[in-house]
């Protein structure tokens, strides 16, 4: 019993290796004058794809990419759907039909900050562990492409005693698929403690919505203890 | 050869150095720089083909380009690319104005461009030029034949165009519509071709308007789409009278009664995987020799392909290509040109099958082998890169080619 509370907590106090987990600790950032705190995700990859070139509220952006790594690695597989190779020859295509630009690639989290905080509309996105000095953090939200539909059952999650008692807590992100017919029949783990994160999936995978015309993709956030 | 491969090397190093550096600022804007450069070495066993010494083995496979482009505001952009080549007998190292253009985009769905404009039709006519994009060092020809690049590649006019995202996630659709004037550059294949009856095509061109629509559909990695061409075009030059050829050149002109291109494709991405396929079929009804007689072409061609990246340095990939031609001349030219409407014979069709490998040797940097294995050299008033004044001696059925091309870009 001992031992599996030492691995419970472990587990807790780590952070997850997994490739979704990665995708957490990617922080998308723009410049102060990008009015919205959140955009969603495919607003975003319309934005880096250069298919629009303003977010809902009309605000002009402007992409900024990182170099190779783990971060861009993560953001380009889990945001834009696309491998590096295929995103530099997309953009090629665009660069040398005149219909659009290269975006600005930076080598660091430090120079991605430092671009974005000087560059009206930029948007960019670093480590989570990165400073973030002189830029806003936006948050992911649901899709435009998708409808909001309307929850009809939630179910509670259990918070694990054992880290309720060491008051570890924190938000938990999750990416659901729902049918057509308002069952959850997907949910991803985004970030968060991976353990309040399996608790939070076991519940919201009983979570029942109103029928829609089509499956619908979303992201909810729950939140596990006080702040 | 030898100084053409170390030319081609320094530049390659050359151009490496300036990709670190390719923009600038003016007027307090940003301003980008991009170029290209590419060169290939084409052997057949035996027709000439793309209007080379290819069966003696010839490198007169040379292109380039270079643009600058700016935003000048949030929603106007502006550039320009020069664009040379020498393919064969065509281009001859004269620079053309690629394009040159505005771009004010009001709405993420609404957007106008004017000036010289890239043509939008099918998945490649627009970049069919920039062969780095791709795995393949010629596109399938019977759909993108690239000694005719000239009748699509272009237009002077402007495009409105605009991408619609579809609500309850049944995808995207992009649209363009466009209008201009097409011309002809005097080195390309269609005056090249005309040549060929001892005619001197001056200018070459005409209305061309149409539209494209493309849809990325749920499916992830599946794209359909549909262009249409309308043309109305002319030419204008001078030829031999083939009812009195003792009188020399006298005047000539054509123009088109109807000519137009339907296109359709779809394409797949998974993964390292990318399959196209296009269907083309062009109608092309001339009145021909000031009027004096009628020339209807029509043209059908497809292919399907297949792009797999192994690794991040190397990729393979294949394609079928069929392209057919039919031919009836009416009124009295008809008495030296017969119909030509049997497509299983090889003057009026081309099958290829294609295996080529690319290998990535830096970021901005490869280098391609292509084989080609041909059947027919359809050599009707469309050419499909088969001419008689590279064949003098006549064309065989069968042309097998092997092609290596590097190109580089920044």
């Amino acid at each position: 019993m001992k031992f599996s509370k030492i691995l419970l907590v472990l587990a807790g106090l780590m952070s997850s290796g997994a490739p979704n987990a990665l995708a957490s600790q990617v922080k998308v950032i723009a410049n102060w004058s990008v009015r919205a705190d959140t955009v969603s995700a495919t607003d975003l990859k319309r934005v880096f794809l250069e298919e629009r070139n303003s977010l809902a509220d009309g605000t002009h952006v402007e992409p900024v990419l990182g170099k190779d790594g783990p971060v861009h690695e993560a953001f380009l597989q889990r945001y834009l759907e696309i491998s590096q190779d295929d995103l530099q020859t997309y953009y090629r295509a665009l660069v040398f039909t005149g219909r659009g630009s290269m975006p600005k690639e930076l080598g660091s989290d430090a120079e991605v900050v430092a671009y974005v905080a000087r560059t009206r509309g930029a948007i960019g996105y670093v480590s989570s562990e990165a400073s973030l000095e002189g830029v806003k953090t936006l948050a992911i939200g649901v899709p435009s492409g998708s409808t909001e539909r309307k929850l009809i059952t939630r179910i509670e999650p259990d918070y694990p005693e054992t880290l309720k008692r060491l008051n570890i807590g924190g938000t938990v992100r999750l990416r659901v698929v729902i049918s057509a017919k308002g069952n959850v029949e997907e949910c991803e783990l985004l970030g968060g403690n991976p353990i309040l994160g399996e608790s939070a999936a076991l519940a919201v995978k009983k979570w029942v919505y109103a029928a829609g015309r089509s499956r619908t993709i979303t992201e909810i956030s729950i939140q596990f203890g006080g702040r | 050869m030898r100084r053409q491969i170390l030319g081609l090397a320094l530049a390659c190093f050359s151009l490496g150095r300036l990709a670190q550096a390719q923009d600038f600022k003016l007027f307090n804007r940003e301003v980008e720089v991009h170029g290209f450069a590419s060169q290939g070495f084409v052997y057949t066993n035996t027709n000439n083909w793309l209007t080379m010494n290819s069966s003696q083995g010839s490198a007169a496979f040379t292109d380039f380009g270079f643009n600058v482009s700016t935003s000048v505001t949030d929603k106007l952009r502006v550039g320009a690319q020069l664009y040379d080549r020498n393919l064969g007998q065509l281009g001859r190292y004269h620079p053309s104005l690629d394009w040159a253009f505005a771009d004010y985009r009001f709405k993420s769905w609404f957007g106008v461009r004017g000036g010289k404009v890239k043509t939008t039709v099918g998945l490649y006519t627009d970049t069919q030029d920039e062969d780095f994009l791709r795995v393949f060092a010629l596109l399938p020809q019977s759909v993108y034949p690239t000694d005719l690049r000239d009748a699509t590649i272009a237009h002077l006019g402007g495009d409105v165009y605009g991408d619609i995202f579809l609500k309850h996630g049944l995808g995207d659709l992009y649209y363009t519509a466009y209008a201009g004037h097409r011309s002809d550059n005097a080195y390309s294949g269609y005056p090249y071709y005309f040549a060929s009856f001892g005619a001197h095509i001056a200018n070459l061109g005409g209305l061309q308007y149409g539209a494209d629509l493309r849809w990325k559909t749920p499916l992830k990695g599946v794209l359909i789409g549909a262009s249409r061409t309308n043309e109305d075009s002319s030419a204008k030059g001078t030829a031999i009278n083939p009812f009195n050829p003792a009188a020399g050149l006298v005047p000539y002109s054509e123009f088109s009664k109807a000519d137009w291109t339907n296109q359709f494709y779809g394409q797949y991405t998974v993964r390292r995987l990318r399959i196209d396929s296009e269907y083309r079929r062009y109608v092309r009804d001339q009145e021909i020799f000031n009027g004096n007689s009628e020339s209807l072409a029509d043209v059908r061609g497809w292919y399907i392909s297949g792009a797999y990246r192994i690794c991040k340095r190397l990729q393979i990939g294949s394609y079928y290509s069929r392209y057919t031609i039919t031919n009836v001349v009416r009124g009295p030219l008809s008495a030296f040109y017969p119909p030509a409407t049997d497509t299983s014979l090889p003057g009026n069709h081309d099958y290829d099958k294609v295996i080529t490998g690319r290998v990535d040797l830096t970021r901005f940097w490869n280098a391609k082998i292509e084989g080609h294995f041909m059947n027919g050299y359809g050599s009707g008033p469309y050419p499909n890169g088969f001419y008689t004044q590279v064949n003098p001696q006549g064309f065989t059925p069968n042309t097998d080619a092997l092609v290596v091309k590097t190109s580089i870009n920044f």
